[in-house]
């Protein structure tokens, strides 16, 4: 479970990016957080795993305290949540196989990750996540020569490759074109509903977030302005958290007909 | 309505920096020159007196090719470059590592790496081999040993270079799978640059070859040892052959090496 007692995290800049957000996340639940950029999405997301540090506040996953942690405890929980990033964040010039692996860098001795030769388990492990992502076949390919798409599902195999407890996924299909949109949400949606991973991910589209959430989170100038089923999620409540009506730009349906 | 061009916006003025620096280039190369006395004339004259040593260029003594000592001697040059190029990238490349802003563990680490790198890039080939000379004394030893330092720093100051400009992203997902950092420079890292940097390493190899032509002469081994003492007896042919003899060498191994560098990047 995570819970976020009274966060808020300033920039160094002054900019306030989350204010006194109280929020819990139960396991197994498939969280969507939207607003604007700059509303905060981003920032708490990274909060989670500790790659952005809290200003003031508490937040606690599976009961450890996230700001108390050290450097070994830190890469002890990261160990535990896969991140899957807008620009996938890929090797583009190693193999989609060596990519994956990445998610067992925690499990595997660094001397063996030094010398590139890892144990068969972890290799089998991270077969098995291309293959819940449907591109085992692409494995000795180089990363930089798959689409968008395949790309986004490296990412999401190198996330399950660390058989997490927690997904985070920032802004996964913002690169990426309506259909291949869909399929990446739809593996995110199968995997935390077949494995029982909690999963957050940020999006900007409002059709998106009520086809694929269980729950809808709204931030505004870093303050929490909604959270409820993604079904009381209309127009009216869109609004509130874009504080402004909405536009085509706004559903990527739309935008996509555009 | 008047053409688009006439509506252009105004070219920009060159910055008053920009002047200023062209202008004290100008005055400074002036200054240098007559600081030294440079006048174009007596190259010239020079030139044109009786010269043993020039006479010794236009008739060299191809035998030197040939002969057993120098052959040694050039084999002497080629174990040292490749000796010191090999131990010296080996050691460039976790210093490179190791002092950059995302790769290295701590503060410390980081401001005692870029020192002791500032150190070693600031003293040039010669200097390292006088230093070894005076402390392990005459002998390729010392030339080994000059090498090693001059491929660290030469090596190392390329791969900084690359490093500074990867694509950080694939470190944030190595951060954030919660890799140490030596199991992020390796995935994460590693793979971006390992292209540029083999290319550094032969770019290495290509210069101390020459370089150790050069350290051979204040007595670090080699090649360069064989042309002093060619130079000390005045016996300017020999030299002359010893020298077409070695741009033969270097031409032959930078023209091999730039075959491989092409296809690396």
């Amino acid at each position: 479970m995570i819970r976020f007692s009274d966060v808020s995290v300033v920039y160094d800049g002054g900019v306030r990016a989350l204010s006194n957000l109280d929020l819990e996340i139960e396991d197994g639940e498939f969280v969507v957080v939207v607003g604007l950029s700059g509303a905060g999405k981003s920032t708490l997301i990274r909060a989670i795993n500790g790659l952005v540090p809290l200003t003031s506040g508490s937040l606690q996953i599976d009961g450890r305290e996230v700001t108390d942690l050290d450097r070994t405890g830190l890469r002890e929980l990261r160990s535990e949540i896969g991140m899957v990033f807008q620009g996938f964040n890929l090797v583009d010039r190693t193999s989609v196989l060596n990519n994956v692996l990445m998610g067992r860098l925690h499990s595997v001795p660094t001397w063996r990750t030094v010398l590139g030769r890892y144990p068969a388990d972890d290799v089998a492990v991270a077969a098995a996540a291309l293959e819940r992502v449907g591109i085992l076949d692409k494995a000795r390919v180089r990363a930089s020569h798959l689409s968008g798409g395949q790309r986004q599902r490296v990412g999401i195999a190198r996330a399950l490759a660390q058989e997490p407890k927690l997904i985070l996924a920032d802004e996964p299909v913002a690169s990426l074109d309506p259909p291949t949109s869909h399929v990446v949400m739809r593996y995110l949606k199968t995997i935390s509903a077949e494995l029982g991973i909690t999963t957050v991910v940020n999006l900007h589209f409002l059709d998106l977030a009520t086809a694929y959430a269980d729950r809808i989170v709204g931030l505004r100038a870093g303050e929490l302005v909604f959270d409820g089923p993604g079904s009381e999620c209309d127009a009216g409540v869109f609004e509130s958290i874009y504080g402004r009506s909405l536009t085509a730009d706004d559903t990527m349906d739309n935008q996509a007909a555009l | 309505m008047t053409a688009p061009v006439d509506r252009l916006p105004p070219r920009s003025r060159p910055s008053r920096f920009a002047i200023g620096s062209v202008i004290g280039i100008v005055v400074l190369t002036y200054l240098a020159g007559r600081a030294v006395d440079f006048d174009l004339s007596g190259l010239v004259t020079d030139l044109t007196r009786p010269n043993s040593v020039i006479d010794g260029l236009l008739d060299p003594d191809w035998t030197q090719i040939w002969s057993r000592r120098s052959r040694s001697a050039f084999i002497e040059t080629l174990q040292l470059a490749v000796l010191g190029t090999t131990f010296g990238a080996i050691i460039a490349l976790p210093l490179a590592l190791y002092a950059t802003d995302y790769g290295a563990p701590n503060r410390i680490v980081r401001s005692g790496l870029r020192l002791l790198n500032s150190v070693i890039r600031s003293l040039p080939d010669l200097l390292w081999a006088l230093l070894f000379v005076s402390a392990v004394g005459i002998g390729a030893l010392s030339g080994l040993l000059a090498l090693f330092f001059f491929s660290i720093a030469v090596i190392s100051k390329l791969t900084t270079d690359t490093l500074d400009a990867i694509d950080r992203d694939p470190i944030e997902a190595g951060v954030a799978v919660g890799a140490t950092n030596t199991e992020m420079l390796r995935t994460a890292v590693l793979p971006q640059i390992l292209p540029s940097y083999v290319s550094f390493v032969l770019y290495g190899f290509e210069i101390n070859l020459r370089a150790s032509a050069v350290i051979g002469l204040v007595g670090a081994g080699g090649i360069g040892e064989r042309i002093q003492f060619f130079q000390g007896r005045g016996e300017w042919e020999k030299l002359w052959g010893l020298v077409i003899l070695f741009f033969l060498v270097v031409l032959v191994v930078e023209q091999i090496s730039a075959f491989f560098r092409r296809r690396l990047v």
